[in-house]
């Protein structure tokens, strides 16, 4: 009896086998993947749109069949048996409702009835088998893994390194996740010159915070980055306090007083033998460039969103860095805040510094930048250099009258965009080879 | 720029941060564990004071339940402290700070908050008139009760402090807490006999070394032991054809004044190898708080050193 159901759910195992061969190669994944164990289920997931889902099934089944084989091991009433089985029982739990997700993005996938799962919940050998050959079962239009081949391809452009200011020269920037290698950032080189303020555009999940992380050396990537006559990543250690960096949300603690969150940060971010007196008047002069002197002696919770925004700005400008960074710092602020705030900016990069900013409202401040940025999503999803230049050109390089329009052009169309990314990106490289745009 | 630029070293780090706590416990009430303590320690001595250090059970109640209040107060020092700013502390070493000088400071503010709290506790007991132990295995008898519920709660702030920097946000933290405190409380050994595995399992917790230390200065094996009596008092009426047998030797016991012989001897034979009354044992029971604490800290600082892997 014994031996039927095992060969039996051997059998089942082996249809359930192919049929998933058959459903990774309809979703443009490698078929043989169905043949190895754990890998097979992470493929589900990556078929059903459900990567994270997929990695933690991958988990817990490496949990559950050593659980499985700790209680075959152990004898039955003893501790570890006990031990064993629970933390089988309780690995079932969020395994079934990770399947579950992963069946429902397989419906979703494949525009198929969401009662399906219940099938695939009950018979997954004989769903995947259905779903594997019988040919009306294809992913729907639009499917991720359809359009991966055209990517535009890589320019082979770099910049001159020694050139004054900020050179860039990023190959790639990959990221491991889990059992695959994600490029994030590919082929982006340009030389920002000293005393520029430029504006860094692209979509949500562009890459833009992981560009500027590369550049900063904060998560190094296949790059060259050169400030001055220093590599920034070669260099890190010193160059740390060469770069300030303004992160989107105001990270400062609300206990403090404005004039004590200022002078920590001092105590942090400039050399440790410099004269207290000179470090107070750096402090005392950063206070009064950021409107900060009436307010020095109040707790930061008390501040409006303005005034924090102001003081995490300058926690990073203590320090008078050469390259100055922040991530929306107008997130919050109403139109003449922000404007206040980006001619503050302007200030500061008309004193020798490069400034580079992100907004997602840069219309009514475009004016005040040199340069834009433009960092969109080709189709593998991977952040790409759409455009380097000055702002007035960039309108004629889309051919758009606002960086709003410029923005939606480059934008995927599921995001409501009009999917152009791509070519502007081909556009681009084209244009910085010398060759016709 | 010139590469022999010096930037604020550890030892100055961790003053800017102490400085900062510091600023913390007055201007966000972070003062507020005071009270607590107090509270929560007269509670426990209103209900189980009046027989710690009197009897084996009063000792071995009072003992389990102030090394309890001491583990309590110190989760609640600092369970919340590293995962309520851990956006922060990216951000600040990102721009410099030293992981050991961060936890470092927190070690030398909690140190700060658990020995007020274990004085408070302290000063509770004895306005509740709690008898305190009186004989010094180390040093004075009530510096010995001190560092012992010191360490208590010192080496329950490390773990707190360990689960902080482990978990992302206050939410995990406080849903981890209660596990922490069942875990304490089952395996402390104390009132659940543990054999075998179990029992091993009691020497990975505070509780255990804790109420030990405890038990040991209050003298647990030289105590009577009072639950036989109490159970004989409750048999007074049982009859055996006719008789009364257990009501009349109660009687004699009561009469011939050897009552409290009796419970003596029912504690001399019901000792404890555990809680035995000896420096070696306090001091075996400080080493292994110590242990945690050190332990635990060290565990923070490489948890932290990984902060910039977390995900935005």
């Amino acid at each position: 009896m014994m031996d039927r159901i095992g060969a039996l759910s051997l059998l089942a195992e082996l249809l359930g086998m192919i049929g998933l061969w058959r459903i990774f190669t309809k979703c443009g994944r490698k078929g043989w993947h169905s043949l190895i164990p754990f890998l097979r289920r992470y493929e589900q997931g990556i078929c059903a749109r459900k990567e994270s889902e997929g990695r933690a099934i991958v988990l817990l089944e490496i949990g559950m069949q050593a659980a499985f084989v700790a209680t075959a091991l152990f004898k039955r009433g003893s501790w570890q048996y006990l031990v064993s089985a629970m933390v089988l029982l309780i690995i079932l739990i969020p395994l079934t409702i990770f399947s579950l997700r992963i069946y429902f993005g397989l419906c979703d996938s494949f525009g198929r009835s969401r009662l399906w799962v219940i099938l695939w919940l009950l018979a997954e050998w004989l769903c995947a088998g259905i779903w594997g050959f019988v040919p009306g079962f294809r992913t729907i239009e639009g499917y991720p893994f359809d359009e991966e081949s055209a990517a535009p391809e890589v320019s082979g452009l770099e910049v001159d390194l020694t050139a004054p200011g900020l050179s860039i020269n990023i190959d790639r920037r990959t990221a491991v996740n889990f059992l695959k290698t994600k490029v994030l950032l590919k082929d982006i080189h340009m030389n920002i010159p000293l005393g520029h303020l430029v504006l860094l555009l692209g979509g949500s999940g562009a890459g833009k915070t992981t560009f500027l992380n590369a550049v900063t050396g904060y998560e190094k990537a296949k790059a060259v980055i050169t400030l001055g006559d220093s590599n920034v990543y070669k260099e890190y250690n010193k160059m740390k306090y060469d770069i300030g960096f303004v992160p989107q949300q105001d990270l400062v603690r609300g206990s403090d007083t404005v004039y004590r969150t200022l002078s920590d940060a001092a105590s942090l971010r400039l050399p440790a033998d410099m004269k207290s007196e000179v470090r107070r008047s750096r402090i005392n002069e950063v206070l009064d460039i950021f409107g900060l002197t009436p307010v020095k002696s109040s707790l930061v919770d008390k501040l409006s969103g303005g005034q924090r925004k102001r003081l995490s700005i300058a926690m990073e400008y203590i320090s008078d860095p050469s390259l100055f960074i922040l991530d929306e710092p107008d997130s919050g602020l109403d139109g003449v805040m922000a404007r206040a705030l980006f001619e503050k900016l302007r200030d500061i990069a008309d004193s020798g510094k490069i400034v580079i900013v992100i907004t997602h409202t840069p219309d009514r401040v475009a004016d005040l930048f040199d340069d834009v940025i433009v960092v969109a999503k080709d189709v593998r999803r991977t952040g790409r250099l759409a455009y380097y230049g000055p702002i007035k050109e960039a309108y004629s390089f889309f051919g758009k009258n606002s960086m709003e329009e410029i923005l939606m052009s480059i934008n995927r169309r599921e995001e409501g965009g009009e999917g152009r990314a791509d070519d502007f990106v081909r556009k681009y490289a084209a244009l910085a080879a010398g060759g016709e745009a | 720029m010139d590469t022999k630029i010096r930037h604020t070293g550890r030892l100055r780090q961790t003053f800017v941060y102490l400085g900062k706590l510091f600023r913390m416990f007055i201007f966000r009430n972070d003062w507020k564990v005071m009270p607590m303590a107090a509270f929560i320690s007269g509670l426990v001595s209103f209900v189980v004071g009046k027989k710690m250090n009197v009897s084996m059970e009063g000792t071995l109640r009072g003992a389990f339940a102030f090394s309890c209040i001491c583990i309590w107060n110190g989760f609640f020092n600092s369970i919340q402290v590293i995962c309520r700013e851990r956006p922060i502390i990216k951000r600040e070493h990102r721009g410099g700070l030293h992981m050991t000088s961060y936890v470092f400071a927190h070690m030398l503010y909690q140190a700060f908050l658990c020995s007020c709290q274990a004085a408070i506790t302290i000063l509770i007991m004895m306005v509740a008139k709690v008898k305190m132990p009186t004989v010094g295995y180390v040093f004075h008898p009530m510096a010995d009760l001190f560092l012992t519920m010191f360490l208590i709660t010192y080496a329950a702030d490390m773990i707190a402090l360990f689960i902080s920097a482990l978990v992302k946000n206050t939410t995990t933290a406080m849903t981890v807490v209660p596990f922490l405190l069942i875990f304490q409380l089952i395996f402390s050994g104390g009132f659940f006999s543990l054999t075998g595995n179990a029992y091993k399992m009691s020497y990975l917790t505070v509780s255990k070394w804790g109420l030990t230390a405890l038990c040991a200065q209050g003298e647990y094996n030289s105590l009577p032991m009072t639950s036989l009596w109490t159970s004989m008092s409750k048999m007074r009426s049982l009859e055996i054809e006719g008789e009364k047998p257990v009501d009349e030797m109660l009687d004699f016991i009561t009469a011939s004044k050897r009552k409290n012989e009796l419970m003596l001897q029912c504690g001399s034979n019901n000792q404890d190898k555990r809680y035995e009354s000896s420096t070696a044992n306090v001091l075996q029971c400080w080493r292994n708080l110590g242990l945690f604490i050190a332990g635990f800290a060290l565990l923070s600082v490489i948890l932290l050193e990984f902060i910039d892997l977390d995900r935005r």
